[in-house]
């Protein structure tokens, strides 16, 4: 009997292994003729008519901090969690976005795609590399080890102590293939041109020293194109090489692809230096390159805010949102921070040296766009205070994840609280498909928001009419202006004016002011900054001193997590003229919306499983959510250079 | 093509599949001896290497490179027979697990592979048509006013209303377009009103009240199979794959006698 039973089941482990291997010879595809169709019948507006809400920095369980974290679900979990379906997350907990996202770009790390999964899975006494045979254990020990174990993996990482079991290309190679093949499938059968746009790319997780360069890199083509290629790895790499990998992509498949850097604020003022990445002289060569290559940046994210920093903007009393525990160090905080280099991390800084870079060499290699992410590690790509994921799946909903260090393999200073529960990118496009996402990113017509879907709008011209917004101004902005992200060019005598539009999030929090901030080169040559606010609720009551319009109130309950809308305005807009403006000079000008306070995502997790949070964490406990937009720069003509 | 119905049976497709992979083994052996102590390093590993290379820089290696590469591989292939050696494959609860989740894998891409015919997908829609209908879409016209009594005031004259950057009006506008517009709540209010060329309200919505002109309305319909044939046949197949897990293993563990001590 047992025997026959034997034999019965003989049979069948070979007829599926069979029909595995049959299967594996015919892949199934979408066939790209049928997407095309399909992205053709989209009607294109005249110009961006809605704002497209979307994630560019989503990691699942093919990237290996992510397994190592925990996560169980992969890229097709994470699209249709985005597209608005319901899942269950890996700890268990249903999980479903109230909104749907519009767009979602998964971005696993090309370094060991996929190689915490194989590790896991591997055979414990084949591993004879110490490290990482005891991560390996620790892995398999609890999920408690299994954090440990991926901060260590981290840090190796960042100090470059990786076994070199790790860095084995070939092996690396033929698991990355199988990997990225199979995502770049799965994003095709997601793609609802019109309604839902998977992007692919992945993140290049460069960090010399546990400085922080990582770029998301982001194709705008399907499978056709993108399968012809696999994901850079950065480890072992510096930028030029993924420049020249982004090159040789394009070069080789008539495709396009951008890069989007992130976290500045942990690279230890490596992110936006003055010199070229080999430390080199900055050349208008090389500035050029740069600005081709990454023409937006992250500003905002679940680690923390890379706008602006009270340091370098001693004026500016909103500079501390996001800062608490990421301004001590780099990413694994193998060094810590300097506050001299803190102008190399922060967007507006960078933008500045921008532009005096320009003015030394004939090009600006940080003329960028800003937009929000997640950087989410759970598949989930959540932003808002209410439904934070946390960062990874060791801190999904739970009651201790906010007073919880989180340090990165070190003993210091960083706790769960100071997550932010990330942002999203809003996009100005003309229609939700991959190309149009992709070129509205290239031309800079997007902005960064902390999470709330706030829309935004702001041209610039030299010839808007005073009351612009009693007709159709949004034509008006493009008729006789740009629009965010774009550049005017020196007008003579006339200054630049502005429209400026800001409404609230539909679910979310009425808005306390609308911000214009300018940064210019003077006639010394040094950099200068400027704070105007433009447009703010109850402005009969609020009444500026000093310069500065008082601050809008605070109706947060601590108690319960609430607030109300019963100060602030549901929209703020005006037209502005810069009253300072010198002709010729070389300027940037961008807007900041804040929100009025509301609870931040540890009060929602005090009230919710019923904890005290820390004094400290409740001083952090209610920010004013907010949005950036990207520049739009005002320079004297552009001018030959020697430099080409 | 009429096909007698056992030829759609999983396990019959199970049998011939296997038979045939027996068959090859048999045929092909092992294709390489793990066991020996010569590697070669064949023209044709080479070729792979470099075009793995390749395929990432969009370039072929340079000579330095490649050799690189191979040393790599190399030593892996012989850190890998080592192991093999010491029968580190045996035993492992790593290798265990990892080989019971190939299986169900396995299991899966049959679902992967088989043909959904129309009749299958036809009778796959019928069965969830909510999935596939069309949203809801909306004609009318919106007035904002911050305040309710204005609002209130201003329904028995409507005329103006005040500013707010939201298109006052909408012509066959998607549920979801409206829902990103001006809200969930807006929309399940406007589902409650009455199709009419009258002006009707206040409605409120995130950024204050509306009166509104609600033109038409018409329900999402769920289109004819060919034009959604692959968002259905996705779904299916990711259904069918979880049905053929269970179904895979329900044949294996039933050949299986199982005593639970307790």
């Amino acid at each position: 009997m047992g025997r026959a039973r034997k034999l019965v089941s003989g049979i069948a482990i070979v007829a599926v292994l069979g029909a595995g291997a049959y299967w594996l010879t015919r892949p199934k595809v979408i066939d790209p003729a049928e997407i095309t169709a399909a992205e053709d019948e989209v009607a294109l507006t005249e110009f961006p008519e809605r704002v497209l809400f979307g994630d560019t920095h989503l990691h699942t369980d093919n990237s290996i901090d992510a397994f190592g974290f925990g996560v169980r679900l992969g890229p097709e979990e994470a699209l249709k969690f985005a597209r608005g379906d319901e899942v269950t997350s890996t700890t268990g907990i249903k999980a479903k976005l109230a909104r749907p996202l519009d767009f979602l770009v998964i971005a696993d790390h090309s370094d060991a795609l996929g190689m915490t999964r194989r590790l896991y899975d591997a055979p414990r006494l084949a591993i004879r590399d110490k490290t990482l045979r005891r991560w390996r254990d620790m892995m398999h020990e609890s999920p408690e080890e299994s954090v440990r174990a991926t901060s260590e993996l981290i840090a190796a990482a960042g100090a470059g102590t990786l076994p070199a079991a790790m860095l084995d290309p070939s092996r690396r190679d033929e698991n990355t293939a199988e990997i990225w093949g199979n995502q770049l499938k799965v994003l095709d059968r997601y793609y609802k041109p019109g309604k839902f746009t998977p992007i692919a790319g992945f993140e290049y997780t460069l960090q010399p020293d546990g400085n922080n360069l990582h770029r998301v890199v982001m194709f705008r083509d399907g499978i056709e194109r993108t399968s012809k290629i696999l994901p850079y790895p950065g480890l072992e790499s510096t930028v030029d090489g993924l420049f020249d990998y982004m090159d040789g992509y394009e070069k080789a498949t008539g495709g396009r692809v951008l890069a989007i850097p992130h976290n500045s604020n942990l690279s230890n003022g490596l992110m936006f230096e003055l010199t070229d990445a080999g430390g080199g002289p900055m050349t208008a060569e090389y500035a050029r390159r740069r600005a081709a290559r990454e023409p937006v940046v992250e500003a905002t994210q679940i680690k923390g805010d890379s706008e602006a920093h009270p340091f370098l903007s001693p004026n500016d009393e909103f500079a501390d949102f996001g800062k608490k525990g990421w301004e001590i160090g780099n990413l694994t905080l193998s060094f810590a921070k300097k506050d001299s280099m803190l102008a190399g991390e922060y967007l507006r800084e960078a933008l500045k040296r921008g532009l005096s870079i320009e003015e030394r060499t004939g090009a600006n290699p940080y003329k960028f766009g800003m937009i929000g992410s997640t950087d989410s590690h759970t598949a989930l790509a959540t932003g808002d205070e209410d439904n934070f994921f946390g960062k990874h799946t060791g801190n999904e909903p739970n009651k201790d994840r906010a007073m919880t260090p989180q340090n990165l393999g070190t003993r210091v200073g960083r706790f769960g609280w100071n997550y932010l529960a990330g942002g999203y990118a809003a996009v100005w496009a003309r229609a939700n498909t991959r190309a149009e996402i992709f070129d509205a990113m290239m031309r800079r017509e997007v902005y960064a928001t902390t999470g709330p879907r706030m829309v935004v709008r702001f041209f610039g011209g030299f010839d808007f009419a005073a009351d612009a917004f009693k007709g159709d101004w949004v034509r008006a902005g493009y008729k006789t202006g740009v629009p965010m992200g774009g550049e005017l060019t020196d007008g003579g005598a006339k200054a630049p004016r502005f429209l400026v539009s800001a409404l609230k999030d539909s679910e979310g929090a009425h808005l306390d002011r609308v911000q214009i901030i300018k940064g210019w080169v003077d006639a010394s040559g040094a950099t200068r900054e400027k704070i105007y606010d433009v447009a703010w609720s109850d402005a009969d009551k609020r009444r500026p001193v000093n310069g500065k319009v008082p601050a809008v109130g605070d109706t947060v309950n601590r108690a319960k997590a609430t607030y109300t809308n019963t100060i602030g305005a549901a929209e703020l807009r005006t037209v502005w003229t810069d009253p300072d403006y010198k002709p010729g000079q070389r300027a940037f000008y961008y807007v900041r919306v804040l929100e009025i306070p509301t609870p931040r995502w540890p009060l929602f997790d005090a009230v919710r499983f019923g904890f005290k949070l820390s004094p400290e964490a409740m001083a952090d406990a209610v920010a004013q959510e907010r949005a950036y937009s990207s520049p739009i720069w005002i320079g004297p003509a552009a001018r030959k250079t020697a430099a080409r | 093509m009429n096909l007698p119905g056992w030829t759609r049976e999983p396990l019959v497709h199970f049998l011939v599949a296997g038979a045939a992979l027996f068959a090859l083994f048999l045929w092909q052996g092992e294709p390489a001896d793990t066991a020996s102590r010569t590697i070669t390093v064949t023209r044709e590993d080479r070729a792979r290497l470099a075009i793995e290379w390749e395929r990432t820089m969009q370039r072929p290696p340079t000579d330095a490179e490649l050799d690189d590469q191979v040393e790599r591989y190399l030593r892996e292939e012989v850190l890998y027979r080592e192991a093999l050696r010491l029968g580190l494959d045996r035993d492992d609860p790593v290798v265990r697990k990892r080989m019971s989740n190939k299986m169900d894998f396995l299991a899966a891409s049959m679902a992967e592979a088989a043909h959904a015919s129309d009749e299958t997908l036809a009778a796959w829609l019928a069965g969830h048509p909510q999935r596939y209908a069309e949203d809801t879409s909306y004609s009318f016209d919106q007035l904002y006013f911050a305040e309710r009594a204005a609002a209130q005031r201003a329904l028995a004259a409507p005329d103006g209303g005040e500013d707010i950057s939201v298109p006052p009006t909408f012509e066959a506008a998607s549920r979801s377009e409206v829902e990103a517009r001006l809200g969930a709540g807006f929309v399940t209010r406007l589902d409650a009103l009455k199709p009419d060329s009258t002006w009707q309200g206040p409605v409120p919505s995130g950024f204050g009240w509306h009166l509104v002109r609600l033109r038409q309305r018409s329900i999402g319909k769920v289109p004819p199979l060919a034009n959604i044939r692959s968002a259905v046949e996705a779904d299916w197949r990711s259904e069918t794959q979880a049905a053929r897990r269970e179904e895979a293993y329900r044949i294996l563990r039933d050949a299986y006698d199982v005593k639970i001590e307790r």
